[in-house]
Formats: C-alpha cells, structure tokens, sequence
C-alpha cells in the first residue's frame, strides 16, 4: 500500500513537474530544418524535455556566446568550434562528459577518423563529434570540356611547389584572354584575362582551410607541433616555397589579384562564370549547386610530393556548465551524437555527419540533386589523407597576425620568406 | 503680388546659372541615393542561381517574388532550403508588431523625457547645470562595446530577459543624442514668448508644454523620425536581450539570410528581399511624419 | 583656496547661503524635476557601467574568469602597442575622409530641400540611405564594389577607367568605406540642418530679397550665423560617431588589408570579444573617451556652442 502510495506519488510529481526547456543554439540557418527534425524525434523519446533552438549567424553567435557565459545566459548546448573551444575548456566554461561517457558506456569509436580526439584535451572531453569536412576541387564543367579537359584527368592531377605539376598546366590550359588565348600559349596576355583558370586568393589567414592548407601540408609541411602545440612553422622553407608558388598564380595571371577578390570571395566569381576551378569545403557543396547557373561537379585534390591532403575539420556539441539542466542536456548531446539522429541531419543532404550510417544518407541526399560528392568522402576515408585543423591556444591572436602577413603579400607587397619568418617570431612569441 | 514678381525677377536675372549648378548636383545626388536601391532590389527580384548571370545588367534576369515571400515566411521550410534559401520560419507579421511596439515606446518616451531635460538645460539656471549637461554630453563618447556587457547583466538581474521592458530600458529615458539636440533648438527659441506665458501665470510645465512643444514642432519630429529609424534598425541590444519569439523584432528574425558560416555567402536575395520588406513600415512613418513637418511649417509661416 | 577661506570667513558664508539658495530656488527644483527622468536613465545605463568599466581597465580580465588586478599595466602595454598607434592613425584619418564631404553635402541638400525645391519626393529620396541598417548598407556596397562582379567598375570600364579595387586595396579600402557611411549619412546630416533652417525666420531672407541679395549672400549672411546651434550638434555628434565607425569595417574589410582600416573601435571589439583581453580594450575605450572629450571641448569653445546668434 505504502509502496503503492509512494508510486502514484511520484507519477504526480512527475506529471505536475514543468517541461525542461533546453536552449540548443547553432549558426547554419541551412541546418536548422534537420535539427528542428532531431529535437522533434528527441522529444518524443523524452517527453519531459523540450528542445529550443536558436540560430544566430556566425560573428554574433560568438558574442552572444560569451556575453552568455559572463551574463550567465549561454545555451545549455551549443554547436562548438575547433577554433573556439579551447579557450572556451581553458576557462571553465565547458562541461568535461569523459565521466558521463564512462557512466553510461557511450561509444566514441563510431566516429569517421580522428574526429572524436579533436576534443579532448588532458583526458578531458568537450564535445561529441556532429560533423566533418574535407576539401576538394570545385569545377565548371562548361569550361572543362570546352578546352577539352577530362573530369578524369582532373582528378588525377599532380602537384609541386617548383612548377605546379600537372595541375598547374591545366590551370594555365583553362586560363583565357580576351583574344582566346589559353595561358600556355606564348601570346597570353596576363593583364586582359577574362576566364581564370583557379579562383582562390582571398586565403589571407593564418589556416588557408579552402585555400592553400592543402598545397602546403602535400608538400611535407605542418602547421606547427601537434594538438595543443606551443610552436608553429610558418617559417618552414616548406611553407615559402608553397606560399611563394601560390601568390606567384596571381603575377602569371591564372588567378585574379588578391585586391579584386577580396570583395564577394572566390565563390561569388566562380558562380559568375569567371573561373574554371577552385577549391573549397564540403560545407559549401550546397552554395555551389544553388548558385550557379551551370554544371558544377568535384573532383579530387591535386597530389603534391607527400601524396593528397585535406584539412579536416569537424563541429561537436558542448554543454555548457552553467546549465541548470545538465542531465537533460547530456540526454541531448548523446542523441545529437548518436546515428539516429546523425542520419535524419544526413538526409538534408547540408553537412557530412560524423558516423558513416550518415554520411550515407549525405550521399543519397547529393545523388538524388545530381550531385556526386564523393570527392569529399573518398578524401576524408583515405589512409593519410586528412590532416587536423590546427588546434591551439590563442587562435585569434594567430589568426589576425597572419592575415595581415598574408595579405601584405599576396598584395604582393613584401617579400615572403621574409614576411613570414617575422610573422611566425610574433605568433610563437604569444605561447612564451 | 508686385512684391513677388520682382522676387522672381531677380532671382530669373542673377541666379539661372546657379540654378543650373545647383540642380545639375542634386541630380548627381539622387543618382548616387537611389543607384543601390535599385540594385538590391533586382537583387531581392533574382533567384540566387540567375544572381551571378550578367552580374553587371541593371535588370533581373528571371524576375520573381520567391524570395520576398520567403522572408514573409509563406514557403515551407523544405521549399526554401531546396531553393537554396536559408531553413528559418518567419513569422513576419508577429514580429512586425513587435517592433512596432518596441520602436513606439522608444520614440514616445524618449523623445518626451529628453524634450524636458533639453529645455531644462536650454533655459533654467541651477547648480551644476553645465556639469551635469557635460556629462550627458560624455556619454555619446564611450564605446557601446564596454556598455552593453554591464547592461544585459542588469536587465538579467532585473528578470526582464525577453520582455518589452528590457528590450527598451536602455533607450527609454534618454540618449544623449536626443536631449543634446533639442537642447539646441530650445536655444533658438526666442525668450519673448516664454516671458509672456509667466507673466499670464503659467507655471513651468505649463509654459513647457502649451508653448515651447506647439513651437518645436519641426525639430521634435525630426529627433523623432530619427529616433524611429534607429531604434527600427537596432539589432545587437534586442539580439541579446529578446531572443524568444514573442519579443522579437524584425532585425533579429531576418538576420537569418546574413553570413552564416565562417567562409560562408550570405544569402543575398533573401537579405536584399527582406531588407526591403523591413524598409517599408518605416518608410511609411516617415512620410507621414514627413507631411506633419511640411504642416508645421505652414503654420509657422503663417503667423 | 583654503587659506581664503580662514582669512574672509564671511564672505564664504554669504556665498554658501547663495548657493545654497541657488540650489534650493524655485527654479531650481523645477530644474531638477525637468531633468530627473533623463538623469535616471543616464545613471543606470550610462554612468554606472561606465564607472565599472573604468574600472575594469585596470584589470586583466578575459570574461570568463575573476578579473584580476595589475594596476597601470593595461595603459603601459598601450603605449608600446603599434596597434593601438595604427588604429588611432587610421581613426583619424577616416574622421578627415568622413565628415567634411559629409556635412557640406548634407548642408547643400538641406538648403536644396528649404530654398530650391520643396518636393516631397525629392527629400523621401536623399533619406532613404538612413533606413537601412549599417551592415545592410554594407553588404550592398560589397556587392556594388566588387572589382569583378560590382556595377561601378563595369560603369567605369565604359569610360575606360582601369578596373578600381576599392575594399581590396591598402590605399583605397579606407576612403571607400567613408565613402559608404557619407552616403548612408548625408541625408541624416541634412535632415538635421534642414530642421535647423526651419528655425529662421523666413522674414529676413524677404526683406534681403527686397535689398538685393543673392542666394550665396543669403546663405553666407543669414543662413550660416543662425544656423551656429545646429551646426554646433552636427558637427559635435558626427565626429563622435565617425571616431566610432564600427559596423562598416566588420562587415566588408575587418581590419584588412594589412591593417588599412583596423579603426580603434574594431580593435577594442577585437580585443574584448576575440582575444578575450577585456581589461585592454577597456583600457583602449578610456582612451578614446578621453580623446573625443578633448576634441568636444575644443571643437565647443572654438564655435561658441552655447549662444544663439538670433536675438
């Protein structure tokens, strides 16, 4: 009777209990519908639990972030950031989920890769892994076929800092003038070209994620000493040479002026018909396709001397420590990690998720707009052929030191090496 | 009328070239001042895959509403992501209201409480006047940057977290722009008129209210046409302090369609679409506002 | 002074009752009445985190911990930052690109719009820029500018004008981003002379019709003494907020390139909520306030801000 009593109790208490509103925050307003989706599904599961999403572009999700965590404001979960989360962990600010983990057996090996590593930090854990992205070529087909370029050669290019490799005599073939001359023929005119053959140049920061990351690190070059690293080597001749080759495409006329792109970006000029190649992230597989009014498709990278790489960059869910719901929240993390919903946000086709089930889904999703994306899959599963965004402290230090040495001389206003030893004196002598 | 046509004599003899000049600029003028309407309009009219054909054509390439009723949120989320929109609901016309109220209170309260502390400033003698108006003075001069952190932890402590009464506190009882402005006018008002009210017996608001208000139409509705405007297009404070949706205005439900990832586009035809669509209401204001001057005016130079 | 006071204690006491009845006068307390709601307001949300952030200037504090406290050393660190020398550079020099085009021209609209043509639509049309936000503006101008895709270059190419880079280039990205605010501001400025305008007796500019004058007299003889007041807040106000100019430089150039338009209040932004440094860019804020309140006081006493010429 008693412990009849204390059952219909405890159902009322329960019943009379309000919902948990749990705030979930993310920036991509294009992922938001498959989000909406996996609270829904979440929500049944756990109807106690009411899931409140909020979507903020990119500059004022950060403030708002932090102006949440002193106000104590900030979401219980939020969609975090290589580039952001360390300090964020550094200060207290995230809940370390290493013990949950432990207590209630989550797996973290179904993730693709390393992505599970990128967030732990001193056997702690930030994060579980959403989502990843590599980069691969982006190509016009229009302009491939009209100068008579493969799809298939495209993607089986090579690369050296010394003369480009093959992909920079393709560049070159797919380079035009406003005479039609392509840019191997003796009569180019560099100043007058109407069609460039590789968009790129507006990579002036201190990762060149889309940009130039993977020329550098197929050329045997790394950002600096690994996970957490206190040293970087921007100085490395690897890194001149790469660079050096890089902003020389800009004086041989290939790609347009760093000043004239810094505008609308690469992307933009690429869907104005104005260049036949460029490379960028997976993120941006949907932009491409939306926006321009020809046939886009992907090939693979070029491969440099140390074979293909792409950066590799993934997003993760934290929770926050001042959410006065944590258990609630980790009941939300694990299923935002988990294959049930990672497969709902595969099958807007938006973003890659982090477990294989997913990213299946992606691919259904691309095929079925026409779209064959697997550039980006085959990339990210090749054995060595991803390497991490680098994670350390004081990225945003890094950053802007960078970007000004990176533009002053993809400006073409200074001399590399040199620009570039004194910049890396100035990014380490932050870590000291 | 003798005294007329010789006005426009003169002016026919000695000004035709400046005439000229002077209209010749302000043809320049409206040139520059409507040039990017027009373009961000046939921005708004583009599908985002016509937006780059013929970038440097004056006309739409395919012209369609599509994206102006995206941003009213009329088209289901699935419609709008596979058009290469952003995925976001609008609920415009909940959140046209509210910045209705948000902006109406804002100009009200501030445009009244700041008239008083102007014509206090402009026209009474007490101690510390010139300090205290200094000040003031000096608040326009601090970065909002170190303002809004202390700020929102007051409103939070205050519990007003997504209610009206945060949203617009700040802006309630004062800027310094407001009573710095007025403050000016009041300057000008000849005193003659004042006197008179006293030595009838009006007493300080009396007078404040019955003659130095009727008289300051002009600038009043200017500071309010401007206040409007501003604290229509005031984004960070109610980003921060009203993100539930029965607070939230227009600049924070339509910032949606801006850059949304690191290296991201923003959405241009869904922005340029929606900015016009947020532009209109306060366009409206403003002219009939505008017509309450004109009407001022003739009142004015008619006595 | 204190010694004044031992020697002549009465004449201090008589001027402590005037005071005293200064303050307690009539007219005082209506004074005070009058400006009581304002000063509330300017207290809680003004004064109060004002005085805390100065505060915090002598801390470090990167938010997210218990500010910690180290003195002067903030204000020192500034002084050898060549930065923070930058940004004051190129703040300044984007006050001299902004408000001279930008007041004279809003002052031609605003005696356009009173003495040359009184269409509605002609003045709708110069303040349409002012209702679209900042960012808004800037992203249209990014689009416009654009040295590939944008319309100007095209419009310049038809004249055979070389190809501008305008955001993109070191020498250019500045004056183009005064450029965007003189065109998003003209018509606020006018509009604010204009209302000015309305304020002068429209008698004087008839009776100098009648003598003769012409337009220019009029404006150099009439129009210009009495509008002082209002010339006085345009001037005080819009270098207030060009010294601010924020939003247009996050939008299009952030800073760039190399450092070309890193302007002091992207630089604060930069070191409060990037770089986490809160006690330096408050330390940077206290600065800049100082600064602007040296160029109010100057730019006061050289107008004479507080009298009126129409008496």
């Amino acid at each position: 009777m008693k412990k009849l009593l204390a059952l219909a109790a405890a159902l009322l208490f329960s019943a009379g209990l309000a919902q948990v509103k749990l705030d979930y925050w993310l920036w991509d307003a294009n992922q938001q519908p498959a989000y909406e989706q996996c609270a829904a599904v979440f929500s049944e599961q756990n109807p106690n639990i009411k899931i409140n999403i909020t979507q903020q572009g990119w500059g004022d999700y950060w403030t708002g972030i932090t102006t949440g965590f002193v106000s104590g404001t900030a979401p219980d979960v939020f969609t975090n950031h290589l580039a952001k989360y360390p300090e964020f962990a550094a200060n207290g600010q995230l809940v370390d989920i290493q013990p949950l983990i432990e207590r209630d057996g989550v797996a973290t090996d179904i993730y693709i890769g390393e992505l599970a590593t990128l967030w732990t930090r001193d056997n702690a854990r930030y994060g579980l892994p959403k989502d990843w992205d590599t980069i691969a070529i982006f190509y016009n087909k229009e302009m491939l076929d009209t100068a008579g370029v493969s799809v298939e050669e495209l993607n089986n290019l090579t690369w050296n800092p010394q003369d480009g490799g093959t992909f920079e005599e393709v560049v070159a073939k797919l380079t035009l003038d406003a005479n039609g001359n392509n840019g191997l023929s003796p009569d180019f005119d560099k100043d007058n070209v109407v069609q460039f053959g590789y968009l790129t140049v507006d990579g002036a920061d201190a990762y060149g994620q889309t940009q130039w990351s993977h020329f550098a690190v197929s050329n045997g070059w790394q950002f600096n000493d690994g996970l957490y690293a206190e040293e970087y080597y921007y100085d490395d001749p690897k890194f001149v040479e790469t660079i050096d080759w890089y902003a020389g495409l800009i004086d041989k006329g290939y790609t347009p002026k760093f000043s004239d792109v810094n505008g609308l970006g690469d992307n933009s000029l690429f869907a104005a018909g104005q260049g036949a190649l460029t490379t960028d992230g997976s993120w941006m597989i949907g932009w491409y396709l939306d926006n321009s009014p020809f046939e886009v498709g992907f090939a693979r990278l070029a491969a440099g001397p140390e074979g293909r790489k792409s950066m590799f960059n993934g997003l993760a869910d934290s929770i926050w420590v001042g959410s006065k719901n944590q258990e609630e929240a980790w009941e939300w993390v694990k299923f935002l990690a988990s294959a049930e919903c990672q497969n709902i946000v595969g099958s807007y086709g938006v973003v890659f998720p982090a477990i294989q089930s997913g990213v299946d889904a992606a691919l259904a999703a691309y095929a079925e707009r026409g779209a064959d994306v697997s550039a980006f899959t085959e990339q990210a599963l090749e054995p060595g052929g991803t390497f991490l965004f680098p994670i350390a402290d004081f990225a945003s230090e890094v950053s802007d030191i960078m970007t000004s040495a990176m533009e002053s001389i993809l400006l073409r206003e200074s001399d590399t090496a040199e620009t570039l030893a004194k910049a890396n004196e100035e990014v380490n002598a932050l870590f000291r | 009328m003798a005294l007329a046509s010789k006005q426009s004599q003169v002016i026919k003899k000695s000004f035709s070239w400046g005439y000229a000049v002077t209209w010749l600029l302000l043809a320049i003028l409206i040139i520059i001042t409507i040039l990017p309407f027009w373009i961000a309009l046939k921005t708004a009219l583009s599908t985002p895959s016509s937006l780059f054909v013929n970038p440097g054509s004056l006309l739409p390439t395919d012209a369609t509403l599509f994206n102006f009723r995206r941003a009213l949120g009329l088209i289901s989320l699935e419609e709008s992501v596979a058009a290469g929109g952003s995925g976001q609901s609008i609920n415009f016309l909940l959140f046209l209201r509210t910045t209705l109220i948000f902006t109406a209170l804002i100009v009200i309260a501030q445009t009244f409480f700041s008239a008083m502390a102007a014509y206090a400033f402009a026209r009474m003698k007490f101690v510390g006047r010139e300090l205290i108006f200094f000040f003031y003075l000096s608040a326009l001069m601090i970065p909002n940057i170190v303002l809004f952190i202390p700020n929102f932890i007051l409103i939070k402590n205050l519990g007003w977290l997504n209610t009206m009464q945060g949203m617009v506190a700040p802006f309630f009882l004062m800027t310094p722009f407001a009573v710095f402005f007025l403050r000016q006018f009041f300057l000008g008002i000849p005193k003659s008129l004042e006197e008179a009210a006293k030595l009838d017996g009006a007493s300080p608001f009396g007078t404040f209210w019955r003659i130095v208000l009727p008289i300051s139409r002009t600038p009043l509705i200017t500071l309010a046409i401007l206040t409007s405007i501003n604290a229509w297009n005031e984004f960070f404070w109610p980003f921060l302090v009203g993100k539930d949706e029965e607070v939230r205005v227009l600049t924070v439900a339509l910032q949606i369609f801006r850059t949304q990832t690191p290296q991201g586009a923003p959405d241009w035809t869904g922005l340029m679409a929606a900015t016009f669509l947020a532009i209109i209401p306060i366009f409206i204001l403003m002219v009939v506002l505008g017509r309450q001057v004109i009407n001022s005016l003739q009142f004015s130079g008619m006595k | 002074m204190g010694v004044k006071s031992y020697t002549r204690p009465k004449l201090e006491q008589s001027a402590w009752r005037r005071n005293l009845k200064l303050v307690f006068n009539q007219e005082s307390l209506t004074a005070w009445l009058f400006i009581l709601p304002s000063l509330i307001g300017f207290v809680i949300f003004f004064a109060v985190p004002a005085v805390r952030a100065f505060m915090i200037s002598f801390t470090e504090w990167n938010l997210l911990r218990a500010p910690k406290n180290v003195g002067l050393d903030n204000y020192r660190e500034l002084m050898t930052d060549p930065q923070f020398w930058n940004a004051l550079k190129v703040t300044g020099l984007y006050v001299i690109y902004n408000i001279p085009l930008q007041t004279v021209i809003g002052l031609f609209m605003a005696v356009v719009m009173d003495r040359v043509t009184k269409s509605i639509l002609v003045r709708g049309l110069l303040v349409l820029p002012y209702l679209i936000s900042n960012v808004v503006v800037a992203l249209i101008f990014l689009w416009m500018l654009d040295p590939l895709l944008g319309y100007v270059n095209a419009f310049l190419g038809l004249f055979g004008i070389d190809r501008q880079p305008f955001f993109g280039s070191v020498s250019q990205a500045l004056p183009t981003i005064a450029g965007v605010n003189i065109w998003r501001h003209m018509g606020f400025t006018a509009l604010l002379f204009y209302a000015g305008l309305q304020s002068i007796p429209k008698s004087l500019y008839e009776a100098a019709t009648i003598d003769g004058a012409n337009e220019w007299r009029m404006f150099r003889h009439i129009t210009l003494p009495l509008l002082r007041p209002v010339t006085v807040f345009v001037l005080v106000t819009s270098i207030i907020g060009s010294f601010q100019i924020f939003d247009t430089v996050a939008v299009t150039t952030q800073g760039g390139p190399v450092n070309a338009t890193r302007v002091i209040v992207w630089y604060i932004y930069e070191n409060a909520f990037l770089f986490f440094k809160m006690g330096y860019a408050t330390a940077m804020s206290v600065v800049l306030f100082l600064i602007l309140i040296v160029v109010t006081l100057l730019q006061m006493r050289i107008l004479r801000a507080d009298s009126s010429d129409l008496e």
